[in-house]
């Protein structure tokens, strides 16, 4: 598979303070990979250095097998929608989707007609000659998406571009992004820090912390085998529930051959019984029902805490004392030094 | 903090939808020394002078009716009507002029760079400089044998001519180059536009350059089809207000440079005109008709702004 973009070993700065540490990342060609991370991780700035708009320090950055560090962002074929959308105010809707064309010297009458075309893919047809002014924020989303779309870039940036919206919508665009990416086969990167966004959306994902890419992988690896305890902290909510591995919690099963060293198990509220028979005690310092599901907050012995999701119809009562149970199957294992995975 | 502050808000909007008999009494007690000042200082003068308009007055015997008369005087008056043009032809060439150059000058100087904290000083100084020493100042620099410009314009050339062979110009004698020295002296009193284009283009989001950055528009690009657009709205009320404005700073180079002249009356502005018919002539019905159609032009200038920002308004909709 050919490469779309590349970010071979990609450092950046801002002022004096390193951003971005020596960052390795590729997104194949008609791949939707989805940057995650907490803010502060360096997403924005995988973005911006891909687009040019901040300078690398280290490293190359190649889009379409074409090393684009040293051009300018106008130069490297990419698109962009920013968090904020960026919208010009003073210009209709097809006049700011047609900027980048205009620009760029297409006539104008072509401009406006791939401008409508553009406009049509992404549902914002009707809105052609109205100012930004007078959208709301799902409708100037839109707007942002056909500007990015109406030229046929290497690479589509998208910058938290839900995050404006509400909810509900944020849903919606969700799948419509998803499913506008399915069509057109664009190579694009999207960054975020919702997790349930980026495993819905993404091919792949790249965990981000501190500028440093912790863990790159599908949603499923992310999910199921997340190679440390930040990304498997990070993605799930309620965050997994992390234990010493000779603390008061045993899982059942076969247990895994453990080393000398002192490891952590991680385990996600989803895999905790509550009701077992023979199991670890706790208490139940308090419980969260969010519609057919209850999180129960659970106090074991040494004030070792532990999330369980139950079903919110057997959920406990708080100060009930019930037994917890968890398989190794559902458990893992992660070095408690360096928070990796342990690999037995 | 915004728990905090939305509590006084309230009370504010409260206090705003029914206003007890205190709060309305603070306000009034509030407002009285602007109202004062503006009673006492425009106002009632403006009224006067609406007054003296009708009549001949020398200050020495006391005023007669004189109807329209001072009107038509001034219609029929070849040194009235030169200084109406002088004043119109100083606002159509001088603000624009202005608001170029504060505009280049904003748009240079509102990035960070070394070196652009002293610049931004240097293009607001000659606004600081009260305003007769900045005249005895321009008198200096305009002097035909040992000003600075004028020598400046000899480098190079011989007897006294510039490089090409041209004579310099006469800035205090000829009627073109004095029109021109008293526009040359007001440009760089721009200091406020500047300040105010400043803040304008620094208030622009960054976002919607990088966009521009992104589709690799060009600077000319950039500048006509963004950095123009967003910022009109205040270019034309700067460029309205120096217009209103530019009825009085041509008083003081004018009266101090030039001394409305030279002959035929080349720098006599309408505010000077009025200076001298009422305060040298001492015809002060005259002059109130004059500064009636001052005040008439002035109305007319706000009207245009007015109108502006209903339009604009209308244009962002926000």
């Amino acid at each position: 598979m050919s490469d779309g973009l590349v970010l071979d070993g990609v450092s950046a700065a801002y002022r004096d303070t390193a951003v971005l540490h020596e960052v390795d990342l590729s997104v194949a060609r008609g791949e939707l990979l989805v940057v995650l991370g907490p803010s502060g991780a360096g997403k924005s700035t995988v973005l911006r250095v891909v687009a040019g708009l901040e300078p690398v320090t280290a490293g190359r950055v190649r889009i379409a097998d074409r090393d684009v560090t040293d051009e300018r962002p106008g130069r490297r074929n990419v698109s962009m929608v920013f968090q904020s959308y960026a919208l010009f105010p003073h210009l209709t809707v097809v006049e700011n989707i047609a900027f980048g064309l205009e620009v760029r010297d297409t006539p104008r009458r072509l401009a406006r007609e791939r401008a409508r075309a553009a406009a049509e893919t992404v549902g914002c047809a009707g809105l052609l000659d109205r100012r930004p002014g007078q959208l709301s924020g799902g409708e100037r989303q839109r707007v942002a998406l056909a500007r990015a779309l109406v030229r046929e870039p290497d690479v589509f940036l998208l910058d938290e571009p839900l995050s404006n919206l509400d909810l509900a919508l944020r849903a919606e665009m969700r799948a419509e992004l998803r499913a506008l990416h399915d069509r057109i086969g664009a190579t694009m990167v999207h960054v975020t820090h919702d997790q349930t966004e980026a495993l819905v959306l993404a091919d792949r994902i790249a965990v981000l912390r501190d500028g440093r890419v912790e863990q790159v992988g599908t949603p499923d690896e992310i999910w199921r085998t997340p190679a440390s305890t930040f990304v498997a902290r990070f993605v799930g909510s309620p965050a997994m529930n992390l234990l010493p591995a000779d603390g008061p919690l045993r899982p059942r099963g076969d247990a895994p051959t453990l080393g000398e060293e002192p490891l952590e198990i991680g385990f996600r509220p989803e895999a905790v019984a509550l009701d077992a028979a023979e199991g670890t005690p706790a208490t139940v310092d308090r419980v969260e029902v969010i519609g057919e599901d209850a999180f129960a907050y659970l106090s074991l012995a040494a004030g070792h805490q532990v999330v369980a999701r139950v079903p919110a119809a057997r959920r406990p009562a708080r100060g009930a004392t019930v037994r917890l149970d968890v398989r190794w199957a559902d458990a893992h294992l992660f070095h408690a030094a360096t928070g990796r995975r342990y690999r037995p | 903090m915004s728990a905090g502050g939305a509590v006084p808000g309230q009370r504010a909007a409260r206090a705003a939808r029914s206003p007890d008999r205190r709060s309305r009494r603070q306000l009034a007690l509030m407002l009285t020394p602007y109202l004062v000042g503006l009673v006492g200082l425009v106002l009632v003068p403006a009224l006067v002078t609406l007054g003296l308009s009708v009549t001949d007055y020398d200050l020495l015997r006391p005023p007669t009716w004189a109807g329209l008369d001072n009107f038509t005087a001034l219609l029929n008056d070849p040194i009235f009507r030169v200084a109406l043009l002088n004043s119109v032809v100083f606002a159509l060439v001088a603000v624009p002029l202005r608001v170029l150059l504060a505009l280049g000058l904003a748009l240079l100087l509102h990035r960070r760079a070394p070196g652009v904290g002293t610049a931004r000083t240097a293009a607001l100084l000659p606004t600081a400089v009260p305003e007769i020493a900045y005249g005895l100042l321009w008198l200096w620099l305009f002097n035909p044998l040992y000003g600075p410009i004028n020598q400046l314009l000899r480098v190079g050339g011989e007897h006294g001519l510039t490089a090409l062979g041209r004579t310099p110009p006469q800035w205090l004698t000829d009627p073109t180059s004095a029109r021109a020295g008293i526009i040359l002296m007001s440009l760089f009193t721009m200091g406020e536009t500047f300040v105010v284009l400043l803040a304008a283009r620094r208030a622009l989001p960054r976002d919607v350059y990088e966009m521009a950055a992104v589709e690799d528009a060009t600077g000319w690009d950039v500048f006509r089809r963004i950095t123009l657009p967003l910022m009109a709205p205040v270019l034309a009320l700067l460029a309205v207000r120096d217009a209103v404005a530019s009825l009085h700073f041509t008083f003081v180079p004018a009266f101090v440079v030039t001394d409305g002249g030279p002959p035929p009356y080349a720098t006599t502005y309408l505010s000077l005109f009025v200076y001298q018919t009422g305060f040298e002539y001492l015809r002060y019905g005259y002059a109130a008709a004059a500064t009636l159609v001052m005040m008439l032009l002035t109305v007319a200038a706000v009207l245009v702004q007015w109108r502006l920002i209903r339009r604009y308004r209308r244009f962002y909709q926000v």
